[in-house]
């Protein structure tokens, strides 16, 4: 916000020179307005589309599908067709609509998940970080055993002792989940935050006399919203693919439905051998879709909170217009009006 | 000191020795710097003389700054007793010559002027001094000019020359911003080096310091044996100060100091006519700064070289310069010879830069520094770019950028509409 | 400046030491940093006192365990007169007396507050706010001329320059109405033409505010021009002090004459050469006696052995060089003899230093 004004200020700043100087103060503009946005890089854009799907998927999925995704009303195993965009089951159900609907527990139980565990990872990772000595020591070898579990299996025995009401609970089942998922964060974030424990920012708040939990909360953690945002997507990611696996192999309850549910149906009538790809296939798709979108998201992050990626106004088309290289290389500074 | 030099080097030394001025010639055949120290005589130059501090009852005089120092001591040309030997610099010196050189960054309407219509003339033998605040573009005019530049720098006109004077290609002039990426690579180390700003970190932290001076050795002297090699490396060290043991060193086992100095010998391992140093002392104690300074003159009046020397540091290019050029949001306001520009500076930057440096003698009196802030280069004022924070600006400097003009003769310019005529010159820029 | 009552010393240091442990190895053999050793210092109101120094002498350390941040090994403080109880508990009012300013103060702001932040938090915790907070702020950067405040005060710190920063710097240590003033190397960041504005602001702070400030360098020619006095540390000792002009007109430890003939100084016409050279030691096994000897070229036999004491030069210039003492005076037990009429802390610290030094290898 405050770029803003300044940039209105600098805009009435003195008039500019020569005629070519007008441009720097457009240039500056420009720079802090991108500042404030999401950089428009395709990568990006693209992960945000992605994503934005899946979200929209998540929240109308379940009232726009044509049909109930358990009723076994339809001819079995049909080709996709105009009345079934995906086929049905063996069991007539309609496989268009099962997508849709398992959007939403897929996604949901990834999110929840993936909050749960950020927000373990960062609890945990932070103090250690900034508290150091034996709380440290503590904390690091437990997240050193969890990393150490392997993580399916772990939540395979959990998950079968949930009652049966709340193998079907999207937050509970989240939040096991986010058990396994939260170790690897914590350690990155304890790295970090050991990092920044003796940055001379925090050194001026401890001789001010801030206490030791604001320093934490007011002057820690906001330096690391960039690396929270980008472990919470990767979190997510994992989360996802946990849940997928766990409906996959039928440990939770088959009648929730989403994509790993389908998988597992699939898997159990034989779909692979029967030659029926679009009971697999759209299932698998999407899950890579979902995690594609959250990894071009990561780039965004990466581009924002990363200065030196974004290219200080050489767009591609400049470059051409001008006649040079696009391929820049070491040691050959281009010189304008000359062949690179 | 200088020890068994490969063949290829003896001709050079030779060429160079029968070329120089005579006054280089003398100071060559003087003693090498840690001898100097020793055969000190005792007599001061008038200048020092008020430095000398009252000896002190119960130990030897302390009184250091009573020293002074023979030919070929770090001078600056006006006070170098020999004056009468230097020739006047001709057009012969010239190694290499910077003309109206200018630098972007990024391209089109956006693109950020770091450099303007810079002019730079390196001759051999002497130290040239580039000042200027950080951000001025001090790095991104040397850079540019050996193109050594990153994306997204852009050269955007201008010239760069080096006038070879190795054996067999005297006379041979390499423009460097026509040359092909072949041509440079051969030229840059063996006739220009370059020591980058954050040298200090750039040696390779697992290869150890032999390994670094055999890479260059093997990469530009095909012919050297690796024995040779070695021996070659070994003298490279001790010339700069360092203890010929310290080969087999890792760069963390060294300290800063001698680590810059590895890295001055490493410029200096192909013998080049232009070495440029980017702050190189930069990150150094005082101290340490000082010897590595002391070697860097020693070293210059030895081989001959040319050198640029770029520092934040005014007061102490003053001592160590021959000639300063003095930068100022991307373009040169002041050249002028060291001694000429610290007694009669003529831009009000370089007053002010000037009057920003405590004396380290006589009576303390209230400083002001410069008023406002450096310059932001993403938004130069129109004009000359000093106008915000100038106490002379007058209307016109709002509206017309001031080009480097001459003043008292060829040798000292300024960029200042002060000086055009049409307005009585303050007192202090007219000494 | 010279009424005894503002001489009072408002901090004073005794025989303040720090040695860093450090494992070393498989073995866990334990390794000894000694960063700061036995140091002696009065901080008075309305006075500037400069330490100078080569990098690694233990300036920093030392200005950390002044404002508390770094638990000294041994030594005590004296705050107004009164000892203060070192450790965690009481902290926070030490703070509300003594502030420390850092180097660096592009690092020393948090790049996600803004100005406002920076200067809130210090008046909420200790209360020393206004009844407008926020003209309390405004007043604080008025008082470290950054005028008009509405223009600083909503600025996150990339938007403000090197100087600028660094006086809301000490605009947050102000606000806590500190008596005493620690600054560790204010404007070595600093572009050279706005350092000026800094050190002045300094001055100012110690004739207004008559604040009791410790300027930490090392550029020496700084000092004289800021500080009423001088110490010059090397190897985390202190090992000569004097008024700032007479130090650097007539130093009478070696150091701190090669201190001198190194620094950039364009009157002197010509640079004197360095009388000697080499490197400061390593501070885990310092040289026995003299911690400069390696390096000094006036060394004798006793400088090897027995580390020098403090030497009154002159009214208030005191030197640790055995230069310094007659050569019939130059003994082993002078060592602690001769510090007894100048060091605040008596002989004892010195005996104790003595008996540490033959003891390490
Ligand atoms: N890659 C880049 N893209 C855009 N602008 C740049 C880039 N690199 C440098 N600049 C700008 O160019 C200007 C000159 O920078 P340069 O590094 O040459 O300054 P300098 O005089 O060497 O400063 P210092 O004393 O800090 O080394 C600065 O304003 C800087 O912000
Ligand atoms: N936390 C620490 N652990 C171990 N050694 C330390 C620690 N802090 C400082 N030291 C050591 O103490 C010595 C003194 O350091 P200090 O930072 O006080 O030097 P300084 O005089 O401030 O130097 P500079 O001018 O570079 O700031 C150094 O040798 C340093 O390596
Ligand atoms: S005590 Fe000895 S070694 Fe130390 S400074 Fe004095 S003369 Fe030099
Ligand atoms: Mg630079
Ligand atoms: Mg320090």
């Amino acid at each position: 916000m405050s770029a803003i004004t300044e940039t209105t200020a600098r805009q009435e700043g003195p008039l500019p020179e020569t005629p070519e100087t007008p441009a720097l103060a457009r240039e500056d503009t420009a720079r802090r307005h991108r500042a404030l946005v999401l950089p428009r890089s395709p990568k990006v854009i693209l992960g945000v589309v992605i994503v934005g799907i899946f979200v929209i998927l998540m929240v109308v999925g379940p009232w726009v599908a044509p049909y109930s995704p358990s009723s076994t009303q339809f001819a079995a195993s049909l080709h996709p067709s105009a009345a079934h965009w995906l086929g049905t089951t063996v069991l007539g159900q309609d496989i268009f609509s099962q997508l849709l609907v398992g959007a939403r527990a897929t996604l949901i139980v990834g999110f929840v998940a993936g909050l749960i565990a950020t927000v373990l990872s960062t609890v945990i990772g932070v103090t250690a970080g900034y508290i150091g000595g034996p709380t440290d020591d503590g904390l690091s070898l437990v997240s050193n055993v969890f990393l150490a579990i392997p993580g399916l299996p772990l939540l395979i025995v959990v998950e079968s002792y949930l009652p049966a009401h709340d193998q079907s609970n999207s937050f509970i089942i989240g939040a096991v989940i986010a058990l396994t998922g939260w170790a690897w964060g914590a350690r990155v974030l304890r790295a970090l935050t050991m990092s920044l424990r003796n940055r001379d920012f925090v050194e001026a708040a401890r001789i001010i006399g801030e206490r030791r939990a604001r320093i934490i909360f007011s002057e820690v953690v906001p330096n690391l919203l960039a690396v929270l945002a980008s472990s919470f997507l990767f979190t997510m990611l994992y989360c996802i693919g946990a849940y997928v696996a766990l409906a996959y192999i039928g440990v939770t309850s088959t009648a929730v439905w989403n994509w790993g549910t389908m998988l597992y149906w699939a898997q159990a009538n034989n779909a692979a051998l029967a030659n029926q790809w679009w009971w697999f296939v759209p299932p698998g798709i999407c899950i890579a879709l979902v995690g594609m979108g959250l990894a071009l998201l990561n780039f965004g992050i990466d581009e924002f909170i990363n200065p030196r990626l974004r290219a200080a106004g050489l767009t591609r088309k400049v470059v051409r217009r001008s006649r040079l290289s696009n391929r820049p290389r070491l040691g050959l500074t281009p010189v304008l009006g000359r062949p690179a | 000191m200088t020890g068994v030099w490969d063949d290829d080097v003896v001709e050079a030394a030779d060429v160079r020795a029968s070329s120089a001025p005579a006054g280089i010639t003398e100071t060559q055949d003087g003693p090498g710097m840690p001898a100097a120290l020793e055969t000190v005589p005792e007599t001061a130059p008038e200048t020092a003389l008020e430095t000398v501090p009252e000896p002190v009852p119960g130990g030897p005089a302390l009184a250091v700054s009573s020293r002074g120092r023979d030919k070929g001591a770090v001078v600056t040309p006006s006070e170098r007793p020999g004056e009468a030997l230097l020739p006047a610099p001709s057009e012969d010196d010239a190694v290499f010559e910077i003309c109206d050189l200018s630098i972007d960054y990024g391209l089109g309407p956006g693109a950020l002027h770091a450099v303007r219509h810079a002019d730079l003339m390196l001759r051999r033998g002497r130290v040239l001094g580039l000042a200027g605040e950080s951000g001025s573009g001090k790095s991104t005019l040397v850079y540019g000019a050996t193109r050594l530049l990153r994306q997204p720098g852009v050269v955007s006109g201008g010239s760069v020359r080096l006038y070879s004077r190795r054996r067999g290609e005297e006379g041979r002039v390499v423009d460097l911003l026509a040359a092909s990426e072949r041509e440079l690579r051969r030229i840059r180390w063996s006739e220009i080096s370059v020591v980058l700003q954050s040298a200090l970190n750039a040696l390779n932290p697992v290869s150890t310091i032999e390994s670094e001076f055999d890479d260059v050795l093997k990469a530009h002297r095909r012919e050297m044996s690796r024995k040779t090699r070695r021996e070659r490396a070994a003298e490279l060290l001790t010339m700069v100060g360092i203890n010929a043991d310290r080969l087999r060193d890792h760069p963390h086992e060294l300290s800063g100091g001698q680590r810059q100095r590895v890295m001055i010998a490493l410029a200096l391992a192909l013998e080049p006519q232009v070495v440029i140093m980017d702050e190189p002392t930069t990150a150094l104690d005082v101290v340490t700064q000082r010897e590595i300074i002391e070697e860097l003159i020693g070293l210059r009046d030895r081989l001959g070289f040319a050198m640029l020397f770029i520092t934040h540091d005014l007061s102490l290019l003053i001592e160590l310069a021959d000639e300063i050029a003095v930068m100022y949001a991307g373009r040169i306001v002041e050249r002028a010879g060291a001694s000429t520009l610290y007694r009669s500076p003529r831009h009000p930057y370089t007053h002010g830069l000037l009057n920003s440096f405590p004396p380290m003698h006589g009576e303390t009196r209230r400083m002001t520094g410069i008023p406002g802030s450096p310059p932001d280069l993403a938004a130069v004022p129109a004009g000359c770019a000093f106008r915000p924070r100038c106490l002379y600006a007058m209307e016109r400097c709002g509206t017309e950028a001031p080009a480097l003009v001459p003043l008292d003769g060829e040798e000292h310019e300024a960029a200042c509409f002060l000086h055009s005529g049409d307005v009585a010159v303050p007192g202090e820029l007219a000494r | 400046m010279t009424d005894n009552a503002s001489l009072a010393p408002a901090l004073e240091a005794r025989g303040l030491t720090k040695h860093f442990t450090f494992r070393h190895g498989l073995l866990s053999r334990r390794g000894r940093v000694h960063a700061v050793d036995d140091v002696s210092l009065v901080l008075a109101a309305g006075t500037v006192t400069a330490i100078v120094g080569e990098s690694g002498s233990g300036k920093s350390v030392l200005a950390r365990m002044l404002a508390r941040i770094v638990m000294p090994s041994a030594g005590e403080l004296y705050l107004m007169g009164e000892k203060v109880v070192l450790g965690q508990k009481g902290r926070r009012q030490y703070a509300s007396e003594v502030q420390l300013v850092l180097q660096d103060p592009f690092a020393s702001m948090n790049p996600v507050h803004r100005v406002r932040h920076s200067l809130v938090r210090p008046l909420r915790i200790h209360h020393t706010a206004g009844p407008d907070l926020e003209e309390s702020v405004k007043d604080l950067l008025r008082r470290v001329a950054l005028s008009p405040p509405e223009r600083f005060i909503d600025k996150y710190p990339h938007e403000l320059s090197g100087g600028q920063l660094q006086r809301v710097s000490f605009a947050r240590a102000l606000a806590v109405h500190p008596h005493v003033l620690l600054a560790d190397e204010p404007v070595s960041m600093l572009d050279v033409s706005i350092r000026l504005g800094v050190l002045n602001l300094i001055g100012d702070l110690r004739d207004k505010e008559r604040l009791a400030i410790l300027y930490i360098t090392h550029d020496i020619a700084s000092a004289r021009y800021l500080a009423d006095s001088i110490c010059v540390m090397y190897a985390g000792e202190i090992i000569e002090r004097a008024a700032a002009s007479t130090l650097t007109d007539s130093p009478a430890h070696p150091y701190t004459e090669l201190l001198l003939s190194a620094a950039p100084d364009p009157a002197r016409g010509q640079p004197t050469p360095l009388p000697t050279r080499g490197a400061p030691p390593r501070l885990v096994a310092p040289p026995p006696g003299c911690r400069f000897h390696p390096r000094c070229p006036y060394v004798m036999e006793i400088c090897k052995t027995t580390p020098p004491p403090p030497v009154t030069v002159d009214a208030g210039h005191e030197a640790s060089c055995w230069l310094r003492l007659p050569a019939g005076e130059r003994r082993p037990e002078a060592s602690s003899q001769a510090s007894l009429p100048m060091v605040r802390g008596g002989p004892g610290l010195h005996a104790r230093k003595e008996v540490a030094s033959r003891n390490e290898p």
